[in-house]
């Protein structure tokens, strides 16, 4: 009996023994180089956008001729934090991924330092010259002179207004200056709502983005230089116009968590500054473009100013360097920017494509698109992605206290950013 | 003297065990080594690893670079890390008081009742939910607007308190819904030491004239020792290292005021990408958990010892 208990041990022993080894050793593949259509290479996908699945399906329908597909592998985690440790962790095995999305900016100055993405200087070269891609869109990708990743998506920030609400409020038209959308602000805020979106989480930054880049574009884009200080003058001067604005009740509560695009579907809000990926959710709520809401570029403000300033996100679809399949990755990244995938992109997600030649179902954001492809905005590149990232995570702590308490005084705020700034670029030498 | 006698008394001969019961022996070994090499693998070596990485500079990508006590130099400068120790302590202080004071109180009051499986199981029920659905709920009461500033609206206070947003006032208000899932189970946990507890005793106590509170102050409460150790210790662990309702319901916003330990170390190093300093705070965290857990263990074993 007992030697029979103790082969059964030593047999489960070696089973869980065998069991773990294999479980070490298992992940290499034997794919071979070149998918057909019949048999189409799968391509691992590292994502965090649970929410896309549909589009990222549909695309694979029109690849699978190309013999390539995408395999998402999505992280355990829901956030983005989560995301990146994930990703990171994968590039210290065997298991990094063929694809995977990223931020721009210092995030990916990070991966391009540590030779973790693959070039796609000639695929830009490319698509730059068959006019797949706006102009400006190359400086979120290009680090050292060469160019990493191609673009997953680009959101254009913009207002969004409840257009039953500035009828209601006999508002004829969405405005085209500070004035008027401020005039417009104090017209619904008379009427008992609130006329602008802000919150306290996650995007903060915003108001401020927007009211320093339509003041002084040069001074903002300095602050992702180090050439602008916090404590300049002009950027003291935009933060205290942003808490004044705070005391005089433009702004939503910022204990309300209710989701933007509800309140703004509801009326609960007038008017919301945000990135164009807001139509997508504002679509699954069963607002209609157009005729629940609409969108205009947030109005210049200085009056040296030239044209109304265009915030441009853009998430990029990257290569991992020594990928096992990295060729066919690249591959898939030049195809990515072709019309093929892109229509059926914007198709599926209801957005706006970065690439000219497509042409989104909703017909405001498809002009502004338009309009930017033809320069009549300034483009400029985001907050969270232009400032090196301390001094992001920095604002974050600061802006956020603003929005909550809105104090008196911008300074000491500021200060503390601008003390994060020094410590940064005294780094970088 | 003492030694005199140790001197006198030989020592117990050893007793061999015999040789038919060493294949037993490796047998044993072998049902625990899984259980060893999993706690070694998965607790013991990310500690070394992180314990490592509090003493580098170290981002996530290439390699730690050695900067000896820096980081711990940092952690204990930074307002945001004092902040964080501060509100740790409110938790376990309010931990302490409501879940567990709660627990002992529901159990106590419900006990020898008829029916009172059925008293406890309101307060059991949100121990079944998570802790970040739980923070979910309490937000959807406590925004601004949301269902408790509408009740106080109801009785005509226009401008309730901000509860989510004002510091230290939003550490309480996450600690009373975390109580709100704690109390079942320390009810639980208590009604099980109550049942516990010989009858005789009482019985005598009560023959003496003994009653109320003074039964549960001189007999009761003593005899509950053990079960009391065990719930207060856990309770202590639990609040150092609390988390996910807090994550769940201001991110430790807004700034960071209400972050704790767990949630600054889970920034420094995850959204920060400081490895260094999320590992300097994660050892902080371990060792104050096993100071307190050592320290109060080690009392009441004493004490119980006394008694």
């Amino acid at each position: 009996m007992r030697r029979s208990r103790t082969s059964l041990l030593a047999l489960a022993t070696t089973a869980s023994l065998a069991l773990t080894l294999g479980a070490c050793s298992s992940g290499g593949s034997d794919d071979s180089a070149a998918g057909t259509a019949a048999d189409p290479v799968d391509l691992t996908f590292y994502m965090d956008k649970a929410g896309w699945m549909d589009s990222f399906d549909a695309e694979n329908k029109v690849s699978t001729k190309e013999g390539m597909q995408l395999d998402v592998v999505q992280t355990p985690g829901s956030t983005a934090d989560a995301f990146d440790s994930f990703v990171k962790q994968s590039f210290r095995t065997d298991e990094r991924p063929d694809l995977f999305t990223w931020s721009t900016g210092p995030k990916l100055q990070a991966l391009v330092d540590q030779g973790m993405v693959a070039e796609t200087t000639d695929i830009w070269a490319r698509a730059e010259k068959e006019g797949l891609v706006p102009d400006g869109l190359i400086d979120n990708y290009t680090y050292n002179g060469k160019q990493y990743c191609v673009p997953l998506n680009v959101a254009y920030w913009v207002m969004y207004y409840n257009k039953h609400v500035f009828e209601d409020a006999g508002i004829k038209g969405a405005p085209t200056s500070w004035d008027d959308m401020m005039a417009d602000a104090d017209t619904v805020k008379d009427k008992g709502v609130v006329p602008f979106h802000q919150m306290n989480v996650f995007f903060e930054f915003v108001w401020f983005q927007a009211l320093l880049a339509s003041t002084d574009p040069d001074a903002y884009a300095g602050l992702g230089t180090g050439e602008t200080k916090f404590t300049d003058p002009v950027v003291v001067d935009v933060a205290q116009q942003w808490l004044d604005m705070m005391h005089d009740g433009y702004f939503l509560d910022p204990g309300i968590n209710t989701d933007p695009q509800t309140l703004l579907a509801n009326g609960d809000e007038a008017m919301s500054y945000f990135g164009s990926f807001l139509t997508g959710q504002l679509n699954q709520i069963g607002a209609k473009s157009g005729t629940d809401y609409g969108v205009f570029p947030f109005p210049k403000i200085g009056p040296s100013v030239d044209k109304d300033q265009m915030i441009l996100e853009t998430g990029p679809l990257c290569v991992g360097e020594g990928a096992e399949h990295e060729d066919q990755a690249l591959r898939y990244s030049e195809w990515w920017l072709g019309d093929d995938a892109q229509q059926t992109w914007a198709d599926t997600r209801g957005d706006v494509s970065f690439n000219p030649h497509v042409k989104s179902g909703d017909a405001e954001m498809q002009a502004l698109a338009d309009r930017t492809a033809k320069g009549d905005f300034q483009v400029q590149q985001r907050y969270q992605e232009m400032v090196p990232w301390p001094v992001y995570t920095k604002s974050r702590e600061v802006f956020g206290e603003f929005v909550t308490d809105a104090p008196d005084d911008p300074m000491d705020g500021l200060k503390q950013i601008q003390a994060e700034a020094d410590k940064y670029w005294a780094e970088q030498g | 003297m003492t030694s005199t006698l140790e001197r006198t008394v030989a020592p117990p001969a050893v007793r061999r065990r015999p040789a038919a019961r060493r294949p037993y022996r490796w047998t044993a070994r072998a049902f625990v080594f899984p259980a060893v090499a999993l706690c070694v693998l998965l607790l013991y070596v990310p500690f070394v690893w992180t314990t490592f990485l509090s003493f580098t500079q170290y981002d996530g990508f290439g390699s730690p670079e050695l900067v000896g006590l820096d980081k711990y130099a940092e952690m204990f400068a930074d307002p945001a890390f004092v902040n964080s120790l501060l509100n740790t302590l409110f938790w376990v202080l309010g931990t302490l008081v409501l879940p567990v004071g709660g627990g002992l109180l529901v159990a106590v009051l419900v006990y020898g009742l008829s029916g009172s499986f059925w008293y406890r199981l309101p307060f059991l029920v949100p121990y079944a939910i998570s802790g970040v659905a739980v923070g979910v709920i309490w937000t959807l009461v406590l925004q601004t607007h949301g269902a408790l500033d509408q009740v106080f609206n109801l009785f005509g206070v226009d401008d309730p308190p901000r509860w989510l947003l004002d510091s230290p006032l939003n550490t309480l208000t996450m600690i009373v819904a975390a109580a709100w899932q704690g109390v079942g189970v320390n009810a639980l946990l208590f009604t099980v030491g109550l049942q516990s507890i010989p009858k005789e005793p009482l019985e005598a106590a009560r023959l003496d004239g003994a009653a109320g509170w003074k039964l549960f102050r001189t007999m009761t409460w003593p005899m509950l020792t053990p079960l009391t150790t065990v719930v207060v210790g856990l309770a202590i662990v639990g609040s150092l290292k609390q988390f996910d309702i807090i994550y769940a319901m201001t991110q430790g916003g807004p700034g960071r005021s209400s972050e704790t330990l767990a949630l600054t170390m889970y920034k420094e190093t995850f959204i920060n990408s400081d490895y260094g300093l999320g590992g300097a705070i994660a050892v902080f965290i371990t060792v104050i958990t096993v100071i307190a857990s050592v320290i109060y263990i080690r009392r009441q074993l004493g004490a119980a010892k006394e008694m």
